[in-house]
């Protein structure tokens, strides 16, 4: 390093100066443009009466013929904290937060509990190993407007149509049910969320365990050999020595696939359309629609700071705790 | 390499029991089953006729029904018009936005390697600067929805591919700067600092050598980039109306437009898939490695 700087001359010095912004400088303008200034942006149009077409004043001032120099500072817009304050009131805003709040919940706890006990299987030595894996990635690849297709055929509840039905009708023969076992999916407002939560597994389970899988390879032999000297069992082996290991990662496999469902919208919008009534309908489809079907600008942007404040306390719970936890774990 | 590792695995004396292993490939099977049965049923109901689906189900070609080839000829004959600007469409959004993506994650990457910033009014430094671009990755998309339409619709890119293309490489930089910003950290300085020492300018050094030494990290950003941006839905609807429809958003309206014909859907589903199906198989180790430094070094 020595050598290096000493040959190192002051153009060179002077070059890097100005590249180290260049290499940098696209990054940062394209996040501040679209990113940094459209999140400000929505917290200013968040407190205005903004619509599709104008604000309320801006029309009501039109009608009257004025056309100018209305509203706040004359730029056509009415400062307001009407808009959080409508979000008390709101009932369809309780319950698509709820619902958003369970799909990650639930949704989380799914995949993370089936992920990590297919990477407990998988970790085990076996013919076709590689070609399981290569299976594994398909349905993450793939959009979920796709597998919401998919999930809303094999949901069907009608047995002539639907392989899931018809394997619940055939199955309560055989068991001569007198009933015939039938679930409606998609019409009933505790089975439609179940879906697409299942929609939603099927398709990131093989994220988790693909990830904890590369977490449990990376733990060397010699630890799993030790326990099974000192006599421990499997399952002691894996609360004690692969839980503890995979700690870190787990975290970070929760946290991203947490963040990433807070966002759910595609599945819902194919399979139920946010219905029956708004049974299913999460915070990003119910801003999509009080923004674009009914160009409620300022609304829309107050709720998307309220999802925004929802995703940040659920970040920093989840680190918070997961801190405390995994230091209680070492000692 | 792996030989070895299997036999110290599978030490003699711990050999598992016959019924350990049925387990292990039951459980194994099953899931498989439960991963490609979806896409054998998407493949079965796109060659059914329309009475075979709703009077069935049926499950197996040849023995329970007769395929037909009539929704694929529909989709690219009567329908190929449609078919294919839609599939151009996803493309075009899809691969601008990955060259972007490469392009200005791999520079990104590198200043976060192998200079080192000073924000002195935020008190940032180099983590300060990167832990903050990839938190842009975790922003609800729903929060950019207003300003993005204000915005688009000032500047007049609603329905345009630069437009699509701009969006997705916003949502695409952090992952493409994290990524490659761990692999650059990886790679051995010295040899750009001999080029340098021979009179390379800092951006030949980056261009000659270490681009080509970071293959792979920019093969994986370019996969998630293309495989993002190919799947994206909620922008898409918004940002489009017409002549920049993309395939999700096409097979998503599809629901109004046609009524449920599952088996045209199916037909449509599958051309829209097949893509990043094929990227998935080829590229299998790409995408497993990236996932993983992703997440665990992250």
């Amino acid at each position: 390093m020595g050598v290096d700087l000493a040959t190192t001359s002051m153009s060179t010095v002077r070059e890097d100066r100005l590249m180290k912004r260049v290499f940098l400088s696209p990054a940062v303008v394209i996040l501040f443009a679209l990113s940094v200034f459209p999140l400000i942006w929505s917290l200013g149009i968040s407190f205005t009466d903004m619509q599709r077409g104008g604000s309320t004043i801006a029309r009501q001032a039109e009608a009257e013929g004025i056309t100018e120099g209305v509203g706040f500072l004359g730029m056509g817009f009415e400062l307001t904290g009407r808009n959080y304050q409508r979000l008390i009131g709101d009932t369809r805003l309780h319950s698509t937060v709820r619902n958003t709040m369970v799909y990650v919940f639930f949704g989380v706890i799914i995949q993370y509990v089936i992920g990590i006990g297919l990477a407990t299987v998988l970790n085990q030595p076996f013919r076709g190993r590689n070609l399981v894996r290569v299976i594994f990635l398909m349905p993450m690849m793939i959009t979920p407007v796709a597998a919401a297709y998919t999930g809303r055929m094999f949901f069907d509840s009608n047995a002539l149509r639907s392989p899931l039905a018809h394997f619940l009708r055939q199955l309560s023969k055989t068991l001569q049910l007198e009933q015939t076992i039938s679930v409606p999916w998609f019409t009933d407002i505790s089975w439609a969320p179940i879906a697409i939560l299942l929609i939603d597994a099927w398709q990131w389970i093989p994220f988790m365990t693909l990830i904890l899988l590369a977490g449990m390879q990376s733990i060397p032999e010699d630890i799993y050999e030790a326990a099974r000297v000192d006599g421990a069992n499997v399952l002691q082996i894996f609360w004690r020595i692969t839980l503890p290991i995979l700690f870190p990662i787990s975290m970070t496999v929760i946290l991203i696939r947490g963040l990433e469902i807070f966002k759910i919208i595609d599945v819902i919008v194919v399979t139920t359309g946010g219905g029956p009534g708004s049974a299913t309908e999460s915070l990003t489809l119910y801003i999509f629609e009080q923004a674009l079907s009914n160009g409620n600008y300022g609304y829309a942007s107050a709720i998307a700071y309220i999802l925004l404040i929802l995703v940040i306390v659920f970040a920093s719970v989840f680190l918070a705790v997961g801190r405390r936890w995994s230091g209680s774990w070492e000692r | 390499m792996p030989k070895p590792k299997r036999k110290r695995l599978l030490p003699r004396s711990s050999r598992r029991a016959l019924w350990q292993s049925a387990i292990l490939y039951l459980i194994v099977i099953v899931w498989c089953f439960i991963v490609l049965f979806p896409f054998y049923w998407l493949v079965t109901t796109s060659v059914k006729r329309p009475i075979d689906v709703s009077r069935g189900p049926n499950y197996i070609p040849y023995v329970d029904f007769d395929p037909i080839p009539d929704h694929w000829q529909e989709m690219f004959g009567s329908q190929r018009e449609s078919t294919l600007r839609h599939f151009r469409n996803s493309l075009i959004a899809a691969t601008g936005s990955t060259l972007l993506s490469v392009i200005i994650g791999a520079m990104a990457g590198y200043g976060l390697s192998r200079f080192r910033y000073y924000w002195g009014r935020l008190g940032w430094d180099n983590d300060n600067i990167a832990f903050w671009i990839i938190s842009q990755r975790f922003l609800p998309p729903a929060i950019f929805i207003v300003p993005f339409v204000l915005l688009y619709n000032q500047f007049g890119m609603i329905d345009t591919y630069i437009g699509l293309i701009l969006a997705y490489t916003m949502f695409n930089i952090p992952f493409a700067v994290w990524i490659m910003r761990d692999f650059f950290n990886g790679l051995p300085i010295d040899l750009e600092e001999s080029a340098r020492v021979d009179g390379a300018t800092r951006w030949q050094a980056f261009y000659r050598i270490v681009l080509p030494l970071s293959a792979p990290g920019l093969v994986a950003v370019a996969i998630f980039s293309f495989i993002f941006s190919w799947n994206e839905y909620l922008f898409a609807l918004m940002l489009t109306n017409f002549n920049a429809i993309t395939m999700p958003v096409l097979i998503a309206g599809q629901n109004n437009t046609r009524g449920i014909e599952w088996w045209f859907i199916s037909a449509l589903t599958l051309t829209a898939v097949a893509p990043v199906i094929i990227i998935g198989l080829l590229l299998e180790r790409f995408i497993t490695r990236g996932l993983t430094a992703g997440a665990i070094k992250g």
